[in-house]
């Protein structure tokens, strides 16, 4: 059956095409059988590229942050990036976001609208006139027949 | 507005004169200061609304939270790139850089663009430095024809764009931004004048993308390489979004009629592409047609031409842009450990990956719009607006949040719950730099949360 995958053609994953590879062990006996496992993960090119296969960074570094192999570069690259990160853009960064003024006065209008309430319902007046001009100053011209 | 153009273009030099041992935290550590100093843009206290200001270059409320977005996510891309183009060539990872650092200037010209023939040229340049990330850095064969779909689509799309705006032109005199909401609406008889709205919105409909013609989405985002996808599904599609935005200001009373079947499209967009995502086997697909979906509400959103549909559709923009970038981070963060993005090839991950599962279910639950993030925030304005305008509206979009939330939850369950495959034996842990990434596109989602004022632009 995993052979009528072929179908596929190249859409098929790289693991399913190397089916016959998949299941014979490629390694040497004296291998240990966890490596042999591994190596079925990767594409067949890996082990050729100058064995820059799956390398484990942490046998050499184990404290590797999976920035470099280069121990130093990569604690340095932690540090620069959490630093910068979050220390800065997300932490004075936000701060700064969050003291910005008020855009287009809109929390100034919700605090006034708050405070015209209270102070209306406490005299017991409508919230708000339905009319906006005073309908007493309104003068319309007479009623002209065209 | 220079502070952050000039240090984005000398990332450039940055990148080649660096040693190859210290180019990654050098470029990624420039990028994090660009995108601090991006921050001051969100002061916009102008009466005008424009700030920043020369003769080419502004930035208003509805460009500053985009903008901020572009910035912030270059040094995710840094990130994101570090581990699979580390057995490259030195050449071709400062190749890489450059052509990421050279699509951020031409993404923040876009934006802050304010001339519209300035924002299509730049709308246009975008295209290359993506075409070559996607064809040159892509891992299977399928990515040519990625490329060709990606190129041509927008291409086809935008081409009658540019004549509409030279007539645009020669009928006001004018493209600025600044003035084009002052000019005279355009006299032309009916079927030109529909032809021309046509012209005008197909470039962006197509960048968005509009259900219908959004095949090259699927494509592109699947077949780039993770800073390819994270760029093109955080920035790019917003472009399409951002430009319509721009546009529409000339362009009614045309939009009345002519926004009608647009808008049902979109809608329909959002429950086809939702109930594609339920039959995906392939988990960068999966988050493409999420992607698709989620624009569809978008582009119904700005279609609607209210103060809310426009300002959901600007929140939801970010938003997903944050969620879609951490989506795409997670699956290479799978790709990168099993060589396969097939779902049911790396799943139950839970058991192998179990602080990676935690990002997994908050990105999740950002995707299905779960209160009270951005997310929810922007979709429930446009589905509010979409009612106001049409209360059938509420079974396409209802239905469509439905599926959503299925896909979503189908996503996570497929690739962190279940029983992990037994060729699974050998999965390198989390490192650090992955939780960062996660961290960085996440956190900010939350923080927008208590501040949801800098991302209503100038509408309400």
């Amino acid at each position: 059956m995993l052979s009528r995958l072929t179908r596929l053609g190249p859409t098929l994953p790289r693991i399913l095409a190397n089916s016959g590879l998949r299941f014979v062990s490629q390694s040497p006996p004296s291998a240990s059988a966890g490596s042999a496992t591994l190596s079925e993960l990767q594409p067949p090119h890996a082990k050729d590229s100058d064995g820059h296969g799956e390398v484990n960074h942490y046998l050499k570094n184990p404290d590797y942050h999976g920035f470099s192999a280069d121990p130093e570069v990569d604690q340095w690259n932690m540090r620069l990036a959490f630093f910068f990160g979050i220390s800065m853009t997300l932490v004075v960064g936000g701060t700064f976001v969050n003291y910005l003024p008020d855009h287009g006065m809109r929390e100034w209008a919700r605090r006034e609208a708050e405070r015209l309430i209270k102070l209306r319902e406490a005299k017991g007046l409508t919230l708000i006139e339905e009319d906006y001009y005073d309908p007493s100053k309104i003068v319309l011209p007479a009623a002209v027949e065209e | 507005m220079l502070k952050i153009l000039i240090p984005t273009l000398f990332l450039i030099p940055t990148t080649w004169l660096t040693p190859q041992k210290w180019l990654w935290p050098t470029v990624m550590t420039q990028s994090m200061m660009i995108a601090l100093i991006s921050l001051t843009w969100l002061n916009n206290s102008s009466e005008s609304g424009w700030t920043t200001m020369n003769s080419l270059i502004a930035t208003d409320p509805l460009s500053t939270p985009l903008l901020v977005l572009s910035c912030w996510l270059l040094p995710l891309l840094v990130l994101a790139s570090q581990n699979h183009l580390s057995s490259e060539p030195s050449s071709r990872q400062k190749t890489f850089l450059s052509l990421l650092s050279l699509l951020q200037v031409f993404i923040i010209m876009a934006f802050s663009a304010t001339e519209m023939i300035m924002f299509y040229v730049m709308f246009e340049a975008t295209l290359i430095p993506t075409l070559l990330v996607i064809t040159r850095w892509g891992n299977q064969a399928e990515r040519l024809n990625a490329g060709i779909y990606f190129l041509f689509y927008t291409l086809v799309g935008s081409l009658p764009l540019l004549v509409a705006l030279l007539m645009l032109q020669n009928c006001t005199g004018t493209l600025s931004l600044l003035v084009l909401h002052y000019s005279q609406p355009v006299t032309m008889a009916p079927m030109s004048s529909k032809i021309w709205w046509v012209a005008c919105m197909g470039a962006f409909l197509v960048k968005m993308p509009l259900y219908g013609a959004h095949l090259w989405l699927p494509k592109a985002h699947v077949e780039a390489p993770v800073a390819g996808s994270m760029v093109l599904a955080a920035v790019l599609l917003k472009l399409g979004g951002y430009g319509m935005m721009r546009l529409m200001v000339v362009l009614a009373p045309t939009s009345k009629e002519m926004a009608y079947p647009f808008i049902i499209m979109a809608l329909w967009g959002v429950v086809m592409t939702g109930s594609t995502c339920l039959r995906q086997t392939d988990l960068k697909s999966l988050i493409a047609y999420s992607s698709v979906g989620h624009m569809g509400l978008v582009v119904a959103g700005i279609l609607i031409q209210t103060p809310w549909g426009l300002t959901g559709a600007l929140i939801l923009m970010i938003a997903h842009g944050l969620t879609s970038s951490a989506l795409f981070c997670l699956a290479n963060t799978n790709y990168e450990r099993t060589h396969t993005r097939t779902m049911l090839l790396a799943r139950g991950l839970q058991t192998a990956l179990p602080l990676m599962t935690a990002w997994w279910f908050i990105a999740s639950l950002a995707n299905l719009a779960l209160p009270p993030l951005p997310n929810l925030m922007g979709e429930l304005m446009i589905i509010s607006s979409l009612f106001n305008w049409s209360p059938w509206t509420l079974l396409l979009t209802g239905v469509g949040t439905l599926i959503t939330a299925s896909y979503s939850l189908y996503m996570f369950l497929m690739t962190q719950r279940g029983p992990l495959p037994k060729h699974m034996m050998a999965l390198p842990p989390s490192f650090t730099r992955e939780h960062l990434l996660m961290a960085l596109h996440l956190l900010p989602l939350m923080l927008i949360i208590l501040k949801p004022a800098i991302l209503w632009g100038c509408f309400p």
